[in-house]
């Protein structure tokens, strides 16, 4: 059992909008998905949380649409549609019948094209508190909600443009002006700077009639300024560890490793790596202090995908109440050695494999899904066809080499251990004490 | 044509392809276990649910949370594969297996490629028809249950559900606490419970298998006669198909304002409703046409007012969450501290001018036309048509409900929307239930005058503060 090919065009418009089509009328839908190449590592200091405000200025209306216009005019024509930033990309993407496409794209190009038409003081203000309320129900309003700013930190080094959460900070949201977001629109919303890819029941060359018609004019912007180097030692050096002592009920630890990069193949073996680790009920961490020792409430291991000199593998543990946290970590970190010590089971790859084939399965039924990685693997790698290529890839990963990428990266001296301790707890200790 | 003469121009849409819900065929195998199989082609990877129209709803009240901790706990190990085996066993099938239940029912199901899709049935019926619910299993299953619980009352957005369900219902009514159980009654659940409630979900004529996706060349109803055969056979559970509403009393017989106070916070979990509806109400397509206006649409009433106009809130929702019984009739937003009073002010009065004034032909058209246009969108996957039919078959819905979705929601009136409204929400008698912080906003609720307010401190695991619940006037 293989996945199907996606078959996809690739071209580029004058103005270097990179135009990708992938045709299947297996459901009448189409997916429009337009990234852009603009993250959080693109911000200053004193201008963290930026793109992502922007991203909320995207939908506040350009020149012949009105502020809230976009949803109004999407979901009326029976689509769903958002926008999302990261650290290396900002995406906005229209999912809609398939006789509705040209609607999606004209609106994408409006905004592409006079964006700054539309934007005022009322709208900034507007959304920087809708920004603002963002923040605080994700993340400062949650229990462990500061935990991936803080391996942020920890992992990336001050003044990496991976240092600092994408959300951004409260002053710096504050300090946004109005100079500040016609400069970022013009600097990086520019067709050269965008991939745009069509997903599912489409004539191509309908579809690239109008791609040309509404896009074609937009000019592209010359002086996009590079990213500085974003290279960084492959490992952290030393362990780096912080407790934090807030209003959560059980502890919890985080662990982090500075990671090979979104696309180099040690990144395949770390990802099957993780599988057996701790996807699932069969995984080796939740077998073990889940099941049999029976001393974690919860385990996970990821990794983040970034692209830019360095990634973030990451997993946690919540430790069951009246556990001594001390033997939770000592068991995660015991599994994630033997990771880089010991072949895994011939059972576990395939297991493995088995289920990697079915998610990527999986996920390219979906027209939406497929837009998403044809934009991203455009992007990121300038290589669309990974989408073909991706699953091969992981299927290839041997034992060998999950031990070695575990060897070299899952280490001591390249470790975070961020833990979160019940407030409570830390009272009656230095009460105790 | 210069850039600015094209992009003033919006395009008109092309002529929409024709759409229907796939068809399905229904078998009823001589257990009286039905079979709907739905072809989708091309869609290799094949979708099985198997069903049984009992729920949490349906439970013991002592023993709440026994169905939803037994369908947890029938993946760890049955009589041919103890322990992991089956999830092993699963997994070198490429297959996701799980198990789970809701209010309504419980659900058993499988994602496979369709060549292994005859083995991985064969572990779905394991699970369901021999799990062994091993002692050890099950206590650490309840323990994590019991953790989850703790963790859900450290956490605001989920302590004001909890807290928002025990004020909509009476105590008697199962809906007034989580499908999952409480900290009352988990404790209570040990193996034979779980195996009594296993037992009794082995009903034929309460069960289906629905399996989706590209099933050239394959005999499901055969297959699942072969591997479900003996479903029900040795039970001695329920044996017709019949299931009832359970109770599901009002606690709300005014307008309430409960905080529970949490000093310090930055933003409050707001709630503001009463019990619904069940899902078997007449005029269901307009009330999901009312509540997509009011605050189901990106662009609805509440979000243009909270969020677009005001920004107290990154989002505000509201709808029926529709059970075999009523289930709550909830706003849900989590707005900035200060804004709280307003905010609730604000979502009062939407509620209000849902019922008082009509709704302008251009939001009907919007909702309406989103309702209709999404639905081939929410239908792509077959995972999500077997999950459509599912429900079909959980609410004995009449089996072209699918079908004439479309031309019943092109059909409500701007009067059919006011109507739903008037008969469904009433603004006059809702419970406000509000986790935040007492001391920034409780002087702002009581001004407010919304209704009688109760101020909760309790303790909150991981913080250590004493609890106790005062009046305040």
């Amino acid at each position: 059992m293989t996945a199907p090919t996606v078959e996809f065009t690739d071209e580029r418009l004058p103005n270097g909008l990179r135009l990708i089509i992938d045709e299947d009328h297996l459901a009448p839908v189409v997916a429009v998905c337009i990234w852009y190449n603009v993250g959080s590592k693109h911000e200053v200091e004193g201008k963290t949380g930026f793109a992502h405000l922007f991203e909320h200025v995207m939908f506040q209306g350009s020149r012949h649409v009105a502020k809230t216009e976009h949803m109004a005019l999407v979901q009326a024509a029976g689509g769903t549609m958002n926008g999302t930033t990261w650290l290396d990309r900002t995406n906005y993407y229209e999912t809609v019948p398939s006789h509705q496409l040209e609607l999606a794209l004209w609106l994408e190009a409006d905004r592409m094209a006079t964006l700054l038409d539309a934007l005022n003081q009322a709208n900034l203000d507007n959304q920087r508190d809708v920004v603002k309320n963002e923040k605080r129900s994700s993340y400062d309003n949650r229990p462990y909600g500061q935990w991936l700013h803080k391996l942020q930190e920890h992992v990336f080094p001050a003044g990496h443009p991976y240092h600092h959460p994408t959300i951004g900070s409260m002053e710096d949201l504050d300090a946004a002006s109005l100079e500040d977001v016609a400069a970022f629109f013009r600097t990086y919303y520019a067709p050269n700077n965008a991939v745009l890819a069509i997903a599912g029941d489409v004539d191509p060359a309908q579809a690239r009639g109008w791609v040309e018609r509404y896009f074609g004019a937009i000019p592209a912007n010359p002086a996009i300024p590079p990213l500085g180097d974003m290279s960084l030692p492959a490992t952290i050096g030393a362990e780096i560890r912080e407790v934090v002592e807030d209003r959560v009920p059980l502890a919890r630890h985080y662990f982090a490793f500075r990671a090979p990069h979104f696309g180099d193949r040690r990144s395949d073996a770390l990802e099957v790596g993780a599988q057996i680790l701790a996807g699932g009920k069969g995984s080796r961490l939740y077998r073990r202090l889940v099941r049999e020792d029976r001393i974690a409430q919860d385990v996970a291991f990821f990794s983040l995908g970034l692209i830019g000199g360095a990634s973030m593998a990451a997993g946690q543990a919540t430790v069951r109440p009246g556990v001594d946290p001390d033997i939770v970590e000592r068991a995660f970190e015991e599994e994630l050695a033997r990771l880089g010590k010991e072949l895994v089971t011939d059972d576990e790859l395939a297991r493995a494999r088995a289920l990697i084939e079915t998610f990527e399965l999986e996920a390219l039924q979906r027209v939406d899904e497929r837009a998403d990685r044809l934009a991203m693997y455009a992007t990121l790698l300038d290589d669309p066809d990974m989408i073909n290529r991706q699953l091969d890839r992981y299927l290839a990963v041997t034992a060998a080499d999950i031990r070695a990428v575990s060897a070299e990266f899952l280490i001591p001296e390249n470790r975070v251990v961020l833990t979160y301790l019940p407030a409570a707890e830390i009272a009656g200790q230095e009460t105790a004490a | 044509m210069t850039l600015e003469e094209i992009l003033a121009v919006r395009p008109s849409p092309g002529l929409p392809r024709g759409y229907r819900f796939p068809p399905f065929e229904r078998t009823i195998l001589p257990s009286g276990m039905q079979v709907l199989t739905v072809h989708v082609p091309g869609r290799p990877l094949v979708s099985a649910n198997l069903i049984v129209r009992q729920g949490a709803s349906d439970e013991p009240a002592q023993f709440g949370g026994a169905t939803v901790l037994a369908a947890r706990a029938m993946t760890e190990g049955t009589q041919r594969y103890p322990g992991l085996e089956l999830i092993e066993a699963s997994e070198r099938l490429g297959a996701t297996l799980h198990a789970e239940a809701s209010w309504d029912a419980f659900a058993g199901s499988v994602d496979v490629v369709a060549p292994r899709l005859r083995a991985a049935l064969e572990l779905l019926a394991e699970l369901v028809l021999r799990p062994t619910f091993p002692e050890a299993d099950v206590a650490r299953l309840r323990d994590e249950r019991l953790n989850d619980l703790m963790q859900a009352r450290a956490e605001p957005r989920r302590r004001v559900e909890q807290a928002f369900a025990s004020a909509l219902y009476t105590s008697d009514s199962p809906y007034s606490r989580p499908a999952a159980g409480n900290e009352e009654t988990v404790p209570r659940l040990e193996r034979s419970q779980l195996a009594d409630i296993h037992g009794s979900l082995l009903a034929p004529r309460r069960a289906a298998l629905i399996v989706g996706g590209d099933l050239s060349g394959l005999d499901i109803p055969r297959m699942a006669a072969e591997v479900f055969g003996s479903l029900g056979a040795a039970a001695d559970g329920p044996v017709d198909g019949a299931v009832h509403a359970p109770r599901a009393q009002s606690a709300v017989d005014r307008t309430t304002v409960r905080l529970y106070d949490r000093p310090g916070s930055v933003q409050s979990e707001v709630r503001i409703g009463h019990p619904g509806l069940a899902r078997s109400v007449p005029d269901f397509h307009a009330v999901q046409v009312m509540t997509s206006i009011l605050g189901g649409l990106f662009n609805s009433r509440l979000q243009m007012n909270l969020r677009e106009e005001k920004g107290y809130t990154y989002g505000v929702h509201a709808g029926f969450d529709m059970r075999r019984g009523p289930g709550p009739f909830a706003v849900r937003t989590a707005v900035q501290t200060a804004a709280t009073a307003p905010a609730i002010a604000e979502s009062l009065a939407e509620l209000r001018r849902m019922r008082d004034t009509r709704v302008t032909e251009a939001e009907l058209t919007i909702a309406r036309d989103y309702m209709v246009g999404v639905f081939p969108l929410r239908f792509e996957t077959p995972g999500a048509v077997v999950a459509a039919l599912g429900g079909l078959f959980v609410h004995d819905l009449p089996d072209d409900e699918l079908a004439r979705y479309r031309p019943l929601v092109e059909a409500v009136t701007a009067e059919d929307v006011q109507a739903a409204a008037q008969q469904h929400i009433d603004p006059d008698r809702v419970a406000i239930v509000i986790v935040g912080d007492a001391a920034a906003i409780a002087a702002d609720l009581d001004a407010a005058g919304f209704g009688e307010l109760e101020i909760v401190r309790e303790e909150i695991p991981g913080d250590g503060d004493g609890g106790e619940s005062e009046e305040a006037e």
